[in-house]
């Protein structure tokens, strides 16, 4: 019998997946644990296996196009394997409907397979919702339903009914767009989160950035002495980002407005420390959360992150190690960005950017000396702290990169 | 799969760990007392075995009229076999939740629970104290009886519906406060067995919730019991040394001597102890706060059943056991509440699904109502039960069925038949060729419906 392969709900929070690449087509053989899809939800990439040996039956969701979890995505089957009428129509009113035309892709379609455009006679309809639909005049056909396996609810057709009120009555002027070349990528998955998330951080917050730059030469030197004892010792190769990490977490057990967040009308002062640190992925932007970094030593946070750091790479950070911080740390450094402009991470109060590494010459007294200076960016939501607070933390920062011995006890 | 604690053993809670469970999460369970709850330890089933020990006393009472001679002089009730009757059934129903969790690999643990963290739990079972850890929280801690102010419940002669079931004998006068479906279940249980029983109700009907004429059949045949039924009254207050109650009925003072005073005003849900405010999940007096998923504000912890307020009813509590565990366990689950039946097992039963025909009204002015009696339905007459009836209330625009209630011999067996009718959404038109076994009580649920059509054929 075929099986249905759906969306997977990746965490919580998760409203929807979608399909990035299909390693499959329609017709095309399948052994049990063959990757067929990756799909992309939120924050995680993740393959698809085959759950069983057979053929793609037929696919229901083409790539870059969001659905939600439990949406049957594809069917895999017997070759000869007829789907049923009813089968069909269930998934057909799962998935949103724009897009499942588009998304069936019959170029080598399996034998016997029936037609799958979806007829009234097998939309799934309650009577009243169809009595209701009639006398309204709405196409059944262009109902998204909610019941059971996607049969058509009364609620179903007055919510089209009250978006049909609801709808003003404009009408775009015709302009012959036939002759403009545009190209479109669509604004799904991890993309569609960022651009969620980082629009309303900036709609609903007040945000001030400022500036400072600390020397961190000692730093480095430091770094330079231990790093061998501790990859000897822990397998953990320590790094800048790792000592600023530890910086910030002590920092924020000294100034405690930093680590806290605005919401409704409150401000949420946090007893632990979720450090979040955004990481570059191929395609986006996760950010990593180490919990409770308060009780972290200096190596057991380095070791921590790239444990972290790893999993998100590989996809295989679940959504509960993504949410949750309580101040986020972001380094474009390596891109040798100076300073910059972080966005907060909603509902965070603060924000730490992290710039490149700069050898510059510093007077140290008469002397001229050659030192390295990490410009740091503070971000922070000026309705929970003004500017002499933020600067005092951002300071504190600036003390402890100053004086790295005060990092490792 | 990442640990999962339940909070609670009743319907939603065992109902959501067997459902974790079987997703493949590591489930721990946490009850301070037996298993199965309210429902099974002190609430549906103990009730329902009292009710059916009733009922076998009044059939008996009976057996002349089918032909059956007894001496009844001699037939009495052995309390002592009833309530055996009745722990026997519990204690089966118990064993076998118990069982049903070593099948699904579920830990139990038995103790009082409460939150340190919203990923960490504190069980005290006596003095000893257990901490667990876990991803995802399920509440479903219950609810208790809610009681009067001024009448706390002393157990002795004021009493909540739990300690009623366990009576050391029948009572020989009986006062209940509150005529909703407790009240009236041991108006009818006691008033069976000989009781003499008076029910003080607040309202201007018993069962407030439930269609007037319904609820007025009922009283009816409760007073033909020798109930005495107070409705717009309010209890006054209670003397528990002289075991006597005032209260007020249209601007009369009346005072009561009686064994016991049953107080079944509703439920409250269990929200304190539970360490919620520690950890910042919102919940009131109404209960915990949840989304469409019995999700809380804190996203790793969930509630159901009777602790989130609502329809305090197990099969409901089932359902949100399942939503909550479903969604816990990443699939994307709703609560659905489009067609919760209503059971209330009196004598005669009543059930019901959907709207009252006054709440009808209200929402779609005009309705159309179809009713069927069971004095003319021949299974009923066979049985010697001819009485209540079906009613039917349908939207006059669409013919939707909107609301069936039924009071009669089986009504809460029958209801199913209403509540497919109401989840599925289905009109009257659908329903008109339906075929009724003969002869069934169900075929008075056919003709109710062919009478809102107009097309009644035996009445």
């Amino acid at each position: 019998m075929a099986a249905e392969v759906v969306m997977p709900k990746l965490g919580l929070a998760m409203k929807e997946g979608t399909v990035s690449t299909w390693n499959k087509k329609v017709g095309d053989s399948v052994s049990k644990g063959d990757m067929i899809a990756s799909i992309n939800s939120e924050k995680i990439e993740m393959e698809i296996e085959a759950p069983q040996d057979g053929v793609i039956l037929d696919i229901l969701v083409q790539e870059d196009v969001g659905v939600p979890p439990g949406t049957i995505i594809c069917y895999v089957g017997n070759p000869n394997e007829q789907l049923t009428e009813q089968s069909r129509s269930a998934n057909e009113l799962q998935a949103p409907k724009n897009e499942v035309a588009a998304t069936i892709s019959l170029e080598e379609p399996p034998v016997n397979a029936t037609p799958s455009k979806k007829s009234k006679e097998t939309v799934r309809i309650s009577p009243i919702a169809k009595k209701i639909a009639e006398s309204e005049n709405i196409n059944i056909e262009t109902i998204k339903g909610t019941g059971p396996k996607g049969r058509i609810t009364k609620a179903d057709v007055e919510k089209v009914l009250t978006e049909r009120a609801s709808e003003a009555s404009y009408s775009p002027s015709e302009i012959d767009t036939s002759s403009i070349k545009k190209e479109t990528l669509p604004v799904a998955g991890m993309r569609k989160v960022i651009a969620g998330r980082m629009h309303n951080s900036l709609l609903n917050s007040a945000q001030l950035t400022i500036n400072m730059k600390a020397d961190v030469t000692d730093l480095l030197s430091l770094q330079r002495e231990i790093k061998d004892v501790i990859h000897q010792r822990h397998e953990v190769k320590i790094s800048l980002t790792d000592f600023i990490a530890r910086a910030v977490v002590l920092s924020l057990q000294e100034h405690k407005q930093m680590n806290s967040a605005y919401m409704d009308n409150e401000i949420h002062l946090y007893h632990h420390i979720h450090l979040g640190m955004a990481v570059a992925l191929e395609n986006g932007l996760v950010v990593l959360v180490m919990q409770h970094a308060e009780k972290m030593s200096l190596v057991e946070l380095a070791a921590e992150i790239k444990t972290r750091a790893a999993d998100a790479r590989q996809g295989q950070l679940g959504t509960d190690r993504m949410q949750g911080s309580t101040f986020t740390i972001t380094n474009l450094g390596a891109y040798g960005v100076e300073y910059f402009t972080p966005v907060l991470n909603p509902p965070e109060t603060g924000i730490l950017g992290v710039g490149a590494t700069e050898d510059v010459p510093i007077y140290k007294g008469d002397e001229l000396q050659r030192r390295s200076v990490l410009p740091l960016s503070l971000t922070f939501d000026h309705r929970v702290l003004d500017g002499a607070p933020a600067a005092n933390f951002l300071g504190t920062i600036k003390q402890y990169l100053e004086q790295p011995i005060l990092l490792l006890l | 799969m990442k640990p999962l604690v339940v909070i609670g053993g009743g319907p939603a809670g065992y109902v959501a760990a067997i459902t974790a469970a079987r997703q493949g999460k590591q489930v721990t369970l946490i009850e301070q007392k037996d298993l199965g709850g309210t429902c099974l330890n002190e609430g549906c089933m103990p009730t329902k075995s009292l009710l059916a020990s009733a009922e076998a006393y009044e059939k008996i009472k009976q057996a002349e009229q089918f032909g059956i001679t007894l001496p009844l002089e001699q037939v009495k009730i052995n309390w002592d076999g009833v309530q055996h009757h009745k722990t026997t059934i519990v204690k089966k129903l118990v064993q076998g939740i118990g069982y049903l969790m070593k099948k699904n690999k579920i830990k139990v643990m038995k103790g009082e629970a409460s939150f340190l963290t919203n990923h960490r739990l504190a069980v005290q079972n006596e003095n000893q104290v257990e901490e667990v850890e876990a991803e995802q929280f399920i509440i479903a801690s219950g609810s208790e009886p809610a009681s009067l102010p001024f009448a706390p419940f002393d157990g002795k002669w004021i009493i909540h519906s739990g300690q009623a079931m366990s009576l050391p004998a029948i009572p020989s006068s009986l006062l209940i406060v509150g005529g909703g479906v407790i009240g009236c279940e041991f108006a009818s249980i006691y008033s069976q067995m000989g009781a003499k029983v008076t029910i003080v109700e607040a309202a201007d009907q018993l069962l407030p919730g439930e269609d007037a004429d319904i609820a007025f059949t009922l009283q009816e045949e409760l007073e033909k019991k020798g109930v005495a039924i107070y409705t717009s009254a309010s209890l006054t207050e209670m003397q528990p040394e002289y075991k006597t109650a005032l209260f007020k009925h249209k601007e009369e003072l009346h005072e009561l001597q009686v064994d016991y005073a049953l107080i079944s005003i509703g439920r409250k849900p269990r929200v304190l102890g539970l360490g919620l405010e520690k950890i910042g999940v919102h919940f009131s007096k109404q209960g915990i706060d949840v989304n469409e998923h019995m999700q809380t504000n804190v996203p790793n912890i969930y509630a159901c059943g009777d602790v989130v307020g609502g329809i305090q009813l197990a099969h409901v509590a089932f359902h949100e056991g399942t939503v909550a565990a479903l969604d816990a366990c990443g699939k994307d689950k709703n609560v659905n509440y489009r067609a919760v039946p209503r059971c209330i097992y009196t004598h005669p039963e009543i059930a019901s699904v959907g709207m009252t025909e006054k709440q009808a009204r209200q929402e779609y002015g005009d309705v159309r109502i179809g009713e069927f009696s069971f004095t003319a339905n021949g299974k009923a007459m066979i049985t010697n039960e001819p009485i209540g009836k079906v009613k039917v209330i349908v939207e006059p625009q669409f013919n939707e069925i909107i609301g069936l209630s039924i009071i009669g011999s089986h009504a809460t067996e029958l209801i199913g038949q209403g509540t497919v009718m109401l989840h599925g959404e289905l009109t009257t038109d659908v329903m008109e060729d339906f075929i009724a076994a003969h002869p069934t009580l169900s075929e008075a649920i056919h003709e109710a419906l062919l009478h809102s059509a107009g097309q009644a054929v035996h009445s």
